[in-house]
């Protein structure tokens, strides 16, 4: 996936997320598409690229949204780049693989995520952060990783042979 | 690629994560204006937001109409049971009230908080894209009178304050995130508080700093105090779920089940005036 395509679809998916993802909420907890989708090509470009445009899109993300600048940007990049260490050594074609390490980074991101807010002076306890957000949003990426990996993999296969040049940061 | 080049990337990532932490923590206390940026984007992505948003509502509605039609003979059911004891609870009340109208009328009470209260409705069309903020952006801006510091409800309780304005666009702090603090009483026996959000994904709300011997019970009603100038007094937060003592020993705090239900907020009213007196 080319890099204005993937921020296209970091758009797309933020609209979702903010617009109406709060309709499929368990519990107030919603998937975070936008780590997914930064998780998911972490996996599968390795951890340059995926840490180079989890940045972008965690950028992209701070812009848009507005708040805490960074916050976002520093989170994605965390975890596009643990995704990545994925990349070569796990089974790709495998959807419970690619949950698996969905779950794992989306654990790294939150928890990193966490650590951030102490900067600004956001104080949310560790038991109810892991209760009641960590936890939960990585089960529930894992859940959406396992439905949509298969249509993800298909789709930048296609583009991977439609584009003979990849990106490299 | 050379290992003198991979060391100059490695460096080049170092100094700019340093710099971004270093921006983060200075930009912390700065988040009540949005930068030109932010404003135009937010202006430019609401109208998609709204189409979104209004889509997926109707989408889950549709999906969602077998298994409400279920829900619906279970529920009606149960209510045609409660109608029956409410009736009897009914007459009790109307007596109450009659009651409670004349002795209000003796002490020149203003009481109805509706009545008293000066809103503007607006349409939730977002919510934070994270798990940790409670926030929701609504469809009405500066332009319809909106601004910094209102309080926001709906008929049920108390939603939370707008934190900055665009011109058609307004954002809400929810009391549910950790960042929101709100004045609070324990209606029944006058215990002072703070209401503070946990994380904003989950509707969960502490009431702390309740003086020791003043604990509330299960199932009492907290209502915002009214001091400090946003809230106004008397509306409605929510009910004692279960009380702890805080880690400190020297308060109680109180765990609140909100009035709202803050994974289906879909409508709003913005309080832009108020008469009701902040220390009755």
């Amino acid at each position: 996936m080319q890099p204005l395509s993937f921020l296209l679809f970091v758009l797309l998916a933020f609209i979702l997320q903010t617009a109406a993802f709060n309709y499929i909420a368990i519990y107030g907890i919603k998937p975070d598409l936008v780590l997914i989708l930064v998780i998911l090509n972490g996996f599968l470009r390795g951890p340059r690229e995926g840490a180079f445009l989890g940045f972008a899109a965690g950028i992209l993300q701070d812009l848009v949204s507005g708040g805490y600048f960074g916050l976002n940007a520093l989170t994605k990049m965390t975890s596009g780049y643990l995704a990545g260490l994925g990349e070569g050594r796990l089974y790709r074609d495998n959807r419970v693989i690619a949950a698996g390490l969905t779950w794992i980074c989306t654990l790294g991101a939150q928890l990193v995520f966490q650590f951030l807010l102490l900067l600004v002076n956001v104080s949310v306890p560790v038991p109810a952060a892991l209760a009641y957000v960590i936890l939960p949003t990585a089960f529930y990426n894992a859940l959406v990783v396992l439905l949509i990996y298969g249509y993800f993999y298909r789709y930048v296969q296609k583009d991977q042979s439609n584009n003979a040049e990849f990106f490299n940061p | 690629m050379s290992r003198l080049t991979t060391g100059k990337t490695l460096f080049l990532l170092g100094v700019l994560v340093v710099l971004i932490i270093i921006g983060l923590h200075f930009s912390a206390g700065n988040t009540d204006e949005l930068t030109p940026f932010e404003s135009t984007t937010r202006e430019t992505l609401s109208p998609v937001q709204r189409v979104v948003s209004v889509v997926s509502g109707k989408v889950t509605d549709f999906f969602a109409f077998p298994v409400r039609l279920y829900k619906l003979s279970e529920h009606n059911r149960q209510l045609e049971q409660q109608v029956t004891e409410l009736q009897e609870k009914l007459a009790e009340y109307n007596e109450i009230k009659a009651e409670n109208v004349r002795l209000k009328e003796q002490l020149s009470f203003k009481t109805s908080l509706a009545g008293q209260l000066n809103t503007v409705s607006a349409e939730v069309i977002g919510r934070a894209a994270d798990n940790w903020f409670g926030i929701a952006i609504i469809n009405k801006g500066s332009a319809n009178g909106i601004q910094q510091d209102m309080a926001v409800i709906t008929p049920a309780g108390l939603v939370g304050r707008v934190t900055n304005v665009t011109n058609h666009t307004a954002e809400v702090l929810l009391i549910t995130d950790p960042r929101s603090g709100v004045g609070c009483l324990v209606q029944e026996n006058r215990a002072p508080g703070i209401v503070e959000g946990v994380a904003g994904g989950s509707s969960v709300v502490n009431m702390v700093h309740i003086p020791s011997d003043l604990a509330p019970k299960k199932g009492n009603r907290v209502v915002t105090s009214g001091f400090g100038s946003v809230f106004p007094k008397g509306i409605p937060v929510g009910t004692v779920h279960k009380t702890r003592r805080e880690e400190s020993g020297m308060f109680k705090m109180a765990t609140l089940k909100t009035f709202v239900d803050f994974n289906r907020l879909e409508e709003v009213l913005v309080i832009t005036s108020s008469n009701v007196d902040p220390v009755t």
